[in-house]
């Protein structure tokens, strides 16, 4: 580069013959390096200009180099203000000047000092703005929502632990952002049922609706079900909610794939059961820290087809619990049963000698599972690519080898707490995919072991050897 | 303390009151079945009555007679009453009353087959006779109703209520008539007047003159009784009747808009309440000082005849005036008074918080004072709604109202202080948002979607002036000294906001 630039000053620059879409894509193949694209501006000034339009994600470190940034790169459309502890009405009003009409999403959790006002300017002047994150801005009252409303456009609004955001914020937002798909209201703790079936009632396209930790009961679930295009419910920790008021409810929600009624104790199989009747596509269910898993309760859930990840951390299970979900018609890809009371040998067997496609599975800290479990996950289950098993401490060190043997498309494999020594790692090295690897606690390991992990796990991008006696 | 103590006072007052009521039904009750006291002036009243002496109970007969001295009678009834209240209610007495009852309906059983035997019998004079048998065998009726529903109401607990002092033993039976039984308090006001026009009728005033003096407080008890049946009396007529053959009487403008309807004979000064003309007219003399001139009157205005009367609004085209083709009365004189001024008056009485709720009717408007400002929810339409509910189902079914959040909290959101000095001004700019909403609401007859929004940026005005202001070093520091999150960043921050100022300014 440096010896050609005297050439290109001299006489005819052969860049810029190329057409900007080019260098443009150029460009994009550059974004895995934020130093290579840094290099790349800084190499001339039309690759500078042309780096200066081709941006068009920033995530500045002070909010107060914005305005020199921002005139920088005229084409933002994404700018994460995370690092910014500190953002001001005045920034923000500057920063809707700046981007106007080009900006489409806006990341401002974590950041605080900025107001009703500075919101208002942002929804009036960037018209094409389509997401905003507000989480974690705690001070924000329903007038900041009314400001957020005036953003006609908007498709995605985080509001994580808005605290302070009443039924009339939202309410606001629900008749101002029509097209809104996307909405977290997760801890949000003045919303209630009002300010939810409201949202639910003007804002038909939702498709992700987190509501999570809100007073809300199941009066607002009626219109949140009739929602078309309803995808992701999570209702995680809605204690309001409970197995009587759901079975009020008429109808399911067809369009439903992915549930999270975790943490819901007043919700047993009766009200899991109304809540999904009719959603023929789930997906995903999370049950994590609910109601026991008995075998009624999984019963309630053999006739759904298309379900591929279940989640059942935390919660008390039973060996006819464990064997009727191994009887489900469904082939499940993704299995949680970490910290799972009553996981033993014969529950676990009998789910994953049916359920052959596992590629994901978390048993963490089953404490009482051993060799068998292992023997029969690696057996069935050979296209894993995670298995996670911290504390799982009465598995020997011999099964560790098996894991090696058998489990060549592992990913991600977490062995914390374990018996495992440097024989298994020598095995286990044979998982040549392996990115994600952690051996913390594991008193049994040498460095040979690791150096069998450095030859034969070339992809491994995390390495965890806490409290190693190494 | 001192509200507590007050309760607790008017509790224990109230209890007596309650019992009071059961000590008079057996105290009547007693002296009803008092022979000598009723065979006196039933012997006077012969002549036209002849035919119904042999029956034991001619005390209803002698009710129908001497219905134009109940005002004079009032004050000893009062009396009797209060000396009743001495005594407190038992059992026994219960069980007196309801076996005394059913003594009643027997003899009133035995009354009308003595009528239906006597029927070919008499001759001369039918038209009375047969008025007189109607009205002696429906007083009997309303007494033995009336006796039940006293009866079973000194069991309810909702019958303690607070009486003014002013209110005589009369107008307690009405009062407590009205909580438990709205139906029978309806009848007892109603069926007053009708009922002593029914005695005019059959007028034998020296008659019942002498009576009155003769007999005192025991009269005076069958009095209170005569009032009860009347008004039950009156209302069981009322079923009888068809769906308008009730009378409809129209009061003119001028008397529905008087603001007194109670005048002084001798000064001419005039009330609201007669019970205040009563009071005044102490002054005037010891004859109006005695517990007779001071007793609550019956209303013997009217002298139409035992119908039931309904009113009718004077202002025509309305649906409560008579000529309108779905007529629908009004029951009583104060209902016309409040429907003519709500609805064909103009409503001069302004909240004086709110500025913008007027009322025809001063007790509408202590009605809305006493809930204005508080908990008010508000549409970007200036609808309000006091319950927050309601301004969502509202805002549900009307595209684009919004909810109006307060100004208040626009004004004092990043410092989110709670102390009343600030709530305070806040509520007042939060009335002259409202007043302002509902301004633009008049103006723009049609509120369209487009109003709606317009009304909603409208709410921001103060807020785009806090903007302004935001510039301004002042407001800085308050925001960072409430964020309890991150303290410490509050010196590196507001050192960066600091020099970012001065680069704009």
């Amino acid at each position: 580069m440096k010896k050609q630039k005297p050439d290109n000053l001299k006489g005819f620059n052969p860049f810029n013959q190329l057409p900007q879409e080019i260098i443009f894509t150029i460009l994009d193949l550059l974004n895995s390096n934020p130093l290579d694209i840094k290099s790349f501006s800084l190499a001339c000034k039309s690759f500078y200009a042309a780096e200066s339009k081709h941006r068009t994600s920033l995530k500045p470190l002070r909010q107060e180099h914005l305005p020199s940034i921002l005139s920088r790169y005229p084409n933002i459309a994404h700018l994460h203000l995370t690092r910014c502890s500190r953002v001001s009405d005045t920034c923000l009003s500057f920063v809707s000047h700046a981007c106007a009409s080009s900006l489409r999403s806006i990341d401002l959790s974590r950041t605080h000092l900025f107001s009703a006002s500075g919101l208002l300017g942002l929804a009036l002047n960037c018209n094409n703005l389509v997401e905003i994150d507000l989480s974690n801005a705690t001070e924000l009252k329903d007038s900041a929502m009314a400001a957020v409303s005036q953003a006609k456009n908007l498709e995605k609004l985080w509001l994580a632990r808005c605290k302070s955001v009443t039924d009339l914020g939202v309410g606001c937002v629900a008749v101002g952002c029509r097209k809104l798909k996307s909405i977290c209201l997760k801890w949000c703790l003045g919303i209630g049922d009002l300010g939810v079936g409201l949202l639910a009632v003007k804002c038909n396209h939702i498709c992700y609706l987190d509501l999570s930790y809100l007073p809300i009961t199941s009066k607002c679930l009626s219109p949140i079900l009739k929602l078309q295009h309803l995808e992701d419910l999570v209702l995680e920790g809605c204690f309001g909610i409970d197995d009587d008021s759901l079975a009020v409810l008429k109808h399911g929600c067809n369009s439903l794939k992915s549930l999270d009624v975790s943490t819901c104790q007043n919700i047993s199989h009766n009200g899991l059961s109304s809540l999904v009747s009719g959603a023929v596509g789930l997906q995903q269910l999370t049950l994590a820290h609910g109601s026991p898993v008995t075998s009624s309760l999984a019963d309630s859930l053999k006739k759904f087809s298309m379900l591929q990840s279940v989640k059942l951390d935390g919660c008390l299970i039973s060996y006819d619990g464990l064997k009727t979900i191994g009887n489900w018609c469904a082939s499940l890809r993704e299995l949680s049963l970490s910290k799972c009371s009553g996981v033993t040998d014969e529950g676990l067997s009998s789910i994953v000698t049916r359920h052959k496609d596992l590629r994901k599975l978390d048993i963490t800290c089953c404490r009482k599972i051993t060799d068998v479990s292992i023997s029969r996950i690696t057996n069935s289950c050979n296209s894993l690519t995670s298995l996670m098993m911290e504390s799982c401490t009465l598995v020997s060190r011999e099964a560790f080898v098996l894991i090696g043997q058998r489990c060549h498309l592992l990913e991600e494999l977490d062995l914390t707490d374990n018996e495992i020594d440097d024989k298994g790692l020598k095995y286990i090295s044979r998982c040549s995919q392996l990115s994600n690897l952690k051996l913390g606690i594991c008193l049994n390991i040498t460095d040979e072991g690791l150096i069998h992990i450095g030859r034969g796990c070339s992809k491994l991008l995390e390495l965890d050897l806490y409290r190693l006696a190494i | 303390m001192d509200l507590k103590e007050r309760v607790c006072g008017e509790l224990q007052k109230e209890v007596p009151k309650g019992a009071s009521f059961t000590n008079f039904n057996t105290q009547h009750q007693q002296k009803w079945e008092d022979p000598s006291s009723t065979s006196d002036y039933s012997t006077r009243i012969e002549p036209p009555f002849q035919a119904f002496n042999q029956t034991s109970q001619t005390q209803s007969l002698l009710l129908c007679n001497n219905q134009i001295k109940v005002p004079m009678q009032d004050g000893s009834v009062n009396d009797l009453l209060q000396a009743s209240k001495i005594q407190d209610w038992d059992p026994s007495a219960m069980l007196n009353n309801l076996s005394f009852l059913g003594q009643k309906i027997h003899q009133l059983q035995d009354l009308v087959y003595l009528i239906i035997g006597r029927k070919g019998q008499v001759l001369g004079r039918p038209d009375e006779l047969l008025v007189q048998q109607q009205q002696l065998v429906t007083a009997d009726l309303t007494s033995i109703i009336v006796q039940l529903i006293s009866t079973a109401g000194s069991l309810l607990p909702s019958v303690k209520q607070t009486l003014s002092a002013a209110t005589t033993s009369l107008g307690q039976c009405g009062e407590f008539g009205g909580v438990v039984f709205p139906s029978s308090a309806q009848g007892l006001n109603d069926g007053v007047q009708p009922q002593n026009a029914g005695g005019s009728k059959v007028s034998e005033p020296p008659n019942s003159v002498d009576i009155t003096s003769n007999n005192g407080n025991e009269q005076s008890n069958h009095i209170i009784e005569e009032h009860e049946l009347k008004d039950e009396e009156d209302a069981e007529e009322g079923e009888n009747l068809l769906p308008g053959t009730y009378e409809i009487l129209q009061l003119e403008k001028e008397e529905i808009l008087a603001p007194h309807t109670h005048f002084c004979t001798i000064c001419g000064k005039g009330f609201k309440r007669d019970a205040n003309l009563r009071m005044h007219m102490r002054g005037h003399g010891d004859e109006y000082k005695t517990p007779g001139a001071l007793a609550k009157p019956t209303k013997e205005s009217s002298s139409e005849p035992t119908i039931i009367k309904r009113y009718s609004c004077p202002y025509a085209g309305c649906k409560r005036n008579k000529d309108h083709k779905k007529f629908q009365p009004l029951k009583t004189i104060l209902c016309v008074k409040n429907h003519y001024k709500r609805t064909h008056c103009d409503k001069s009485y302004i909240c004086s918080r709110c500025n913008t709720k007027k009322f025809s009717v001063i007790a509408d408007l202590k009605t809305h004072e006493k809930h204005c400002g508080k908990d008010k929810w508000l549409c970007s339409c200036g609808t309000t709604f006091s319950r927050k509910d309601k301004l969502f189902g509202h805002i549900t079914l009307f595209q684009g109202h919004t909810p109006a959040i307060p100004s208040d909290e626009i004004k004092a959101a990043p410092a989110g202080t709670s102390d009343g000095a600030t709530n305070k001004v806040g509520s007042v700019n939060f009335n002259l948002s409202s007043y302002v909403s509902s301004e633009s609401e008049v103006q723009s007859s049609s509120m369209d979607i487009k109003g709606g929004i317009d009304d909603a940026v409208g709410y921001f005005s103060p807020l785009s002036f806090d903007t302004c202001n935001f510039g301004g070093f002042h407001e800085f520091p308050r925001p960072t000294f409430d964020d309890s999150e991150s303290s410490f960043a509050f010196l590196l921050s507001s050192s960066c906001n600091y020099s970012q100022k001065s680069g704009e300014e």
